[in-house]
């Protein structure tokens, strides 16, 4: 199962982004500020557009999905257990790994966009996806729900998963570390020699890299094991 | 200073709350509350019951700035440049000053080179950005924004805090899961379940908050 990138290029008026590479089965990590292609690259990866230039070649992907930033583009469903029937899943359970048990009869725009993100995330993870695209998935998520979705998202063993975000108070385990840089999708490798080669870290990782330490992974707790074993 | 009394609409229900003038941060889990206070404060609904009034007038005769969560379903026009100039074109102010001060908030925002962007085009954080351009650019009396820094990468969120901090409105109420901005507003809400638990200090909230996720970052990891 992978993901190849073939000299790839996507342009969107003045907007250019050029990435090759080779998306293998494991979590990725792929980082860029606002604005540098995220979700382009996103979209593309989900077979939404063709690139310009180049190809993306799937080999061995019999399934894949894609999460989008704002969960409302997602609902087809006028209650909220008729839209996890949507997916082909039980209500009940859905439900209840969104936090929202007993509300299966309200209407989906009567809820937060938070818990309407809950609901869109656990639908989508509760199927396991040879590809799993996630454009931004703690964005309107509270503290609580970051680290719940984190440690989700850490412990899927199959598939690819490729998590595009800008997040940076709780990121999850991963395999490897993408940056996009100046227009350009760069793999940094796979963790943790990648972490020492990422040029714009979240604050943690920051803090522990400055404090003499290399995180295991890219957690908040990989980051305080390591400034606790430097600090032995 | 915010005074509301006897609220109940939605989910909410606020018997009695006083919010000092400057900056209010609003936090708490998915669902409680926020963004229904923050439409109220806004103008933008009527509560079904109680009264909400801002330096003693109702929130709809105020000049409100409002950047909501989905910053793309607000945004109206084609152009950047016209979705920034919108509030001052519709209080007709003549051309050269809504293109001197389009130009100024952009500047300030580093969203020069997407004033000939067409709207459709940018990612959420460029919305985020130019939504906040907009609600900025009319020199609003209050500002609100409804997790808006949860569009925006580290770097954008500093350079939007900074700007927020530089303009003159005398209300700034702000929904944020991010703690760390939380910590520096003047004042700090936690609301769940549609009422408010706690209200006061950052300092005073986070320590009755203490060992919840609701906590700003701590630089003392080991013990």
């Amino acid at each position: 199962m992978r993901v190849f990138l073939d000299d790839m290029i996507l342009r969107r008026g003045s907007f250019r982004l050029s990435a090759s590479g080779l998306f293998s089965e494991g979590v990725h990590l792929v980082t860029g500020p606002v604005g540098s292609g995220k979700s382009t690259l996103a979209l593309a990866l989900a077979g939404a557009f063709r690139p310009d230039a180049g190809h993306i070649v799937k080999e061995g992907i019999g399934s894949s999905t894609l999460a989008l930033p704002f969960p409302e583009y997602h609902v087809t469903g006028e209650t909220l257990e008729r839209e996890a029937a949507s997916w082909g899943l039980p209500p009940v359970p859905v439900l209840e790994a969104a936090g929202l048990r007993g509300r299966g009869g309200e209407d989906p725009i009567s809820c937060s966009q938070g818990e309407l993100k809950r609901l869109v995330l656990s639908c989508i993870l509760a199927r396991n996806w040879d590809l799993l695209i996630l454009d931004e998935p703690y964005s309107l998520l509270d503290c609580t729900w970051k680290a719940t979705l984190s440690g989700m998202l850490g412990e899927r063993r199959r598939g690819i998963t490729v998590l595009l975000t800008h997040e940076d108070e709780n990121l999850p385990r991963v395999d490897e570390i993408w940056e996009i840089q100046a227009g350009r999708l760069v793999s940094l490798g796979k963790v943790p020699g990648a972490i020492t080669r990422w040029s714009r870290p979240p604050g943690y990782i920051r803090a522990a890299l400055e404090a003499g330490a290399l995180p295991g992974n890219i957690t908040p707790d990989d980051a305080r094991d390591a400034v606790c074993r430097t600090q032995g | 200073m915010i005074r509301i009394t006897g609220l109940s609409h939605r989910v909410l229900g606020i018997q009695d709350l006083s919010l000092p003038a400057g900056r209010v941060a609003a936090i708490g889990p998915n669902g409680g509350g926020k963004t229904t206070l923050l439409r109220l404060l806004a103008g933008i609904d009527l509560p079904a019951r109680g009264e909400i009034l801002i330096d003693g007038l109702p929130p709809r005769s105020r000049e409100v700035g409002w950047v909501g969560e989905n910053p793309g379903q607000t945004i109206l026009f084609r152009r950047v440049f016209d979705e920034i100039a919108s509030p001052l074109r519709f209080r007709n102010d003549p051309c050269p000053l809504v293109a001197d001060r389009v130009k100024a908030v952009s500047r300030e925002l580093g969203i020069m080179d997407l004033l000939e962007r067409g709207t459709g085009d940018l990612s959420a954080g460029e919305k985020a950005k130019v939504a906040l351009g907009a609600a900025l650019a009319a020199g609003p009396d209050i500002l609100i924004l409804d997790e808006t820094d949860s569009n925006l990468d580290q770097e954008s969120t500093g350079a939007v805090e900074d700007l927020i901090r530089r303009a003159s409105c005398s209300h700034v109420i702000q929904a944020t899961q991010r703690m760390d901005l939380a910590a520096q507003a003047d004042h700090l809400l936690f609301l769940e379940g549609g009422r408010v638990l706690h209200s006061g200090s950052p300092t005073a909230v986070f320590a009755a908050l203490s060992g919840t996720p609701f906590s700003p970052p701590s630089r003392v990891w080991c013990r």
